[in-house]
């Protein structure tokens, strides 16, 4: 295939009434890939119509952050069109072209604003001919071409009119391949490449407003058509019957009395063991009763939730991912004034949404497959599914709706209940619509693996820190198998169990640093289920172990009798990471002075503090500043107010990113104080909301939100890393209020009496 | 084997058939096709589900439909001829009206998943009723402490929903 002009457009006839301009790919010559789909049967990535309006299409989806905002405010700043002309069709497979993964705008949004790019070259192009005029005389107001005392709506360039333009890009759409990092050849999906002439920053309308995101509208009059609504002729409702630990093996199933339950019937297929009916509520039911009956073999290949920190030390590591250096790190820590060497934990803790998995499948005679899916990465879910029955990925088309959030449990393409209704549906002859019930939930999804990180900070005479050594410790984190697929013992790709170091480094001036991250299957990995799945979550990886650095950090200042937010200028010499921070300290009324707060008359830490945690990730500076306070009698701890700042680049939309903030306070808050996975020897044991506990509204602070804006540096990740800096911040402000280093979140009431109880004995024992 | 029940629901009667024990939930989404409410918990822990019952917020999860019969129910949908009854608008501005607790989530960009947030409106409302100038205090009261249990967010919008709560009571007074 020879190089195709990409601003040149193509006609391919004339039509009456309508017409349009379809911009779609140009697929890479050399790409195998695509030997098996016509590139021509793929869906336009964007189509401008006679009447003015535009449809945006992409595989990526809105995940509740905004993004479907973003989208159409890029597209319409790009082609100088009113946003509200633009709409978006969002991850169906067989009706958007581009695939990939919908955690993080940063990549998709590129995507379209270079496709919308070349589209305005093009359409330029078109009126200069029409006009008779060259492209440089033109402008373009809300859609409208003016030049050469003529104007030109885009939909009259189109009028009448089958136009194609191809734009290039590469990449690979996404197959299963056992080979690759997370079982799955591609997460990006394509790429456009080349680079069309973007619209600068500084002219920039649209990008910048609080342009309102534009799904809002429906969700809150009850009109949006969610995956848990769809509804298929002949479908039938199915409930899950799961063993009764993560290892155990069917022995036999529950007989189902046909009495009580006349329309429903018992699926099994090797450990997957379903009850369908027409009758949602019969299904339930007959379910239940099913569940009480049915005979699962014992097994206990898990230490405990209580000993998980004893469980990880004991195991066989292997090498670590490392970056740094060792042997300058070394001698750092030989030659330091002061040492510091300690342990950081966490338990498991997971996504957790409200609504609990769901899908719905129908399996042609001819094998073919349709499922209805929240997932975030639809083209990823297509491969996994097509891997699973054992057929093209053109035999599977994923089609996509909104639901209750994710919160990266399925940007891999897996887990879920898709394969659940894939099998069932193939069992059965019908459609399927399997939900999850919330008890499923919490105990059968992956989760984020609980980790102890050992860390160690040198300081010199001056108090400075000249190095600092890190080794994480977590088991699997990208484990996307469908548990429907391991239950049924059907062919489902897993990911490599190795360690990954997800930092960016804020501190430029500490001269010397060494990471380690150390990496092994999940727990309970050698039983058919996978044991518990570890996959990633909001900020994954990165918000561990920046926690267990912003916590040695504010160790550190406190050795060196340092206020922390000057301790944190001092190390680092970046602009942007001062400003935001020095911003964001102001909002918060930051009074410079070290933690923790002095005692009073009698010895007793009054009970307030404050704390201050930083990450940076993607092109974005966070600062979080928690003030809290702790109740001696009941451990209780309590956030009255929270201020974060960002300065995440150009901000795209400020009313969504101070939500996005507010919200990612909320989910860091209930990370800090409450969330545990516990489990026993077999099972997950925190599955309901009493037993794992999540953040309510009484619990929620007044949040300051601090913005800062830039024209000169991109656009940055703006809502995910909000929840990462919230931990780190609450326990730098614990250690403000009590003296004490907690190093170990959640800080549960138990927890933290436990640290006061024995912080107490030992000033006893020390005075 | 089935029960028949006459439901009132947001102002329009039903005539249904259901299996004994079978919760308000199921049958307003799979017979009266109303999917404002949507399963959560299915426990009551969690206000997905919930609906006004009589002006008072139940968890339709684990309420029998039986219970609802002879009252009025009002789901999401019902919510803009619900404030329409109150202010006794004509049908002409009726249907062009949301109830301003509605008009307050579009307007301070509340959901994000917006899957918890047909119970939270359900809330919003119940609350507003009663108290017409509620305080911060008294709204994170009315959301958390309200039996049987938090209404829950993960996404986290706790923050938005006292703004916008506070807003409606602004519109609605």
């Amino acid at each position: 295939m020879s190089e195709i002009d990409p601003i040149t457009i193509t006609r391919r006839g004339f039509v009456k009434g309508g017409g349009a301009l379809f911009v779609s790919l140009c697929l890479p010559a050399a790409s195998a890939t695509y030997t098996a789909a016509d590139p021509e049967q793929l869906a336009a990535w964007l189509e401008i119509r006679s009447d003015n309006s535009i449809l945006v299409r992409t595989g990526r989806t809105e995940t509740g952050t905004g993004m479907s905002g973003y989208y159409t405010q890029a597209v319409a700043e790009e082609l100088n069109m009113p946003p509200e002309s633009i709409s978006l069709a969002m991850g169906d497979t067989d009706r958007t072209p581009d695939g990939g993964y919908s955690a993080g705008f940063l990549f998709g949004m590129h995507n379209v604003r270079k496709v919308a790019a070349y589209t305005y070259q093009a359409l330029l192009g078109l009126a200069a001919t029409r006009f008779g005029v060259p492209v440089s005389s033109l402008t373009v107001v809300d859609g409208v071409v003016i030049g050469g005392g003529k104007r030109i709506t885009y939909g009259q360039l189109v009028q009448n009119q089958h136009l194609d333009l191809k734009i290039p890009v590469t990449g690979r759409t996404a197959r299963a391949d056992p080979a690759a990092w997370v079982g799955i050849n591609s997460l990006d999906g394509l790429t456009v490449s080349g680079d069309p002439p973007l619209k600068p920053v500084k002219d920039f309308k649209l990008i910048g407003t609080s342009f309102p995101v534009p799904g809002i509208p429906d969700k809150v009059t009850g009109r949006t058509h969610w995956s848990c609504d769809v509804r298929l002729p002949g479908m039938l409702h199915a409930r899950m019957v799961r063993p009764v630990t993560l290892g155990s093996t069917l022995r036999s199933v529950g007989k189902l009395d046909k009495a009580s339950f006349p329309t429903a019937e018992v699926i099994t297929r090797g450990n997957l063991v379903a009850v369908v009916s027409a009758n949602e509520w019969e299904a339930i039911n007959a379910a239940r009763s099913i569940a009480s009956e049915t005979q699962w073999t014992e097994w206990a290949g898990l230490q405990g939730s209580e000993n998980l920190t004893q469980t990880l030390r004991a195991c066989t590591w292997g090498s670590p991912e490392s970056k740094g250096n060792a042997a300058d790190v070394a001698a750092a820590l030989e030659n330091a004034s002061q040492k510091l060497s300690v342990s950081y934990e966490q338990p498991y803790v997971r996504h957790a949404p409200i609504g609990p998995f769901l899908a719905v499948a129908d399996v042609g005679a001819d094998g073919s497959v349709k499922v209805w899916t929240h997932s975030a990465q639809s083209q990823g879910l297509r491969a996994r599914l097509a891997h699973m029955v054992g057929v093209p990925v053109e035999k599977v088309v994923v089609r996509w709706l909104e639901h209750s959030g994710q919160y990266g449990r399925t940007t891999l393409g897996g887990d879920g209940a898709e394969a659940d209704a894939v099998i069932l549906s193939r069992l059965t002859g019908k459609p399927v619509r399997v939900q999850w019930t919330l008890q499923e939930d919490l105990a059968w999804s992956s989760a984020s693996p609980g980790w102890v990180s050992d860390a160690r900070a040198s300081l010199d005479s001056r108090g400075c820190v000249t190095a600092i050594h890190s080794a994480f410790y977590s088991p699997h984190m990208f484990d996307p198998r469908p548990l429907g697929a391991l239950l049924a013992g059907m062919p489902c790709n897993t990911s490599k169990p190795g360690g990954w170091i997800a930092t960016e480094w804020p501190y430029d001036k500490i001269p010397h640093r060494l990471e380690e991250a150390y990496g092994m299957p999940n727990l309970g990995a050698e039983c058919a289920s996978g044991g518990l799945r570890g996959h990633i979550m909001r900020t994954p990886g990165q918000r561990q172990q920046n926690f267990a650095l912003e916590c040695l950090m504010n160790e550190a200042a406190a050795a060196a009798r340092a206020d922390p937010v000057q301790f944190r200028l001092q190390h680092t010499s970046d602009r942007r990471l001062i400003e935001v921070l020095q911003a964001t300290s102001k909002a918060a009324r930051w009074e410079s002075r070290p933690s923790p707060r002095a005692a009073d008359g009698n010895g007793t830490h009054i009970g307030t503090g404050r704390g201050v945690c930083v990450i940076v990730r993607q092109n974005a500076y966070w600062v979080g500043i928690a003030e809290i306070e702790v109740a001696p009698d009941t451990g209780i701890v309590t956030v009255p107010r929270f201020t974060i700042g960002v300065d995440c680049g150009k901000i795209i939309n400020p009313r969504q990113l101070r939500r996005c903030m507010q919200s990612g306070v909320v989910m860091g808050l209930s990370e800090a104080l409450k969330e545990e996975v516990t489990f026993d020897t077999g099972k997950v044991t925190s599955t309901d909301w009493s037993r794992y506990r999540i953040l309510t509204m009484a619990e929620t602070p007044a949040i300051e939100v601090v913005q800062i804006s830039r024209d000169d540096h991109g656009f940055g990740g703006g809502s995910e890393a909000a929840n990462a800096v919230v931990p780190g911040a609450v326990v730098a402000a614990f250690f403000d209020a009590t003296g004490i280093h907690a190093r170990r979140i959640p800080l549960t009431p138990a927890h933290v009496t436990t640290l006061l109880k024995t912080n107490r004995a030992a000033s006893l024992s020390a005075g | 084997m089935e029960d028949e029940l006459q439901l009132l629901v947001n102002g329009s009667r039903h005539d249904v058939r259901a299996a004994p024990g079978t919760p308000l939930l199921f049958v307003l989404r799979n017979e009266l096709k109303l999917t404002g409410p949507r399963l959560g918990c299915g426990m009551a822990q969690c206000g997905a589900c919930a609906v006004l019952v009589d002006g008072k917020e139940i968890r339709t999860c684990v309420t029998p439909a039986t219970f609802a019969v002879g009252k009025h129910v009002t789901t999401l949908e019902g919510l803009p001829a619900r404030w329409a009854r109150k202010k006794g608008l004509s049908p002409a501005d009726a249907a062009n009206t949301l109830h301003p607790v509605q008009q307050a989530w579009i307007d301070e960009q509340v959901p994000q998943c917006g899957y918890c947030q047909s119970g939270m409106m359900i809330v919003a409302v119940q609350l507003l009723e009663r108290n017409p100038n509620p305080t911060v205090a008294q709204i994170k009261d009315a959301f958390t402490n309200t039996p049987p249990s938090p209404h829950l967010c993960r996404c986290g919008t706790y923050a938005a929903i006292i703004e916008a709560v506070q807003r409606a009571a602004r519109a609605m007074r």
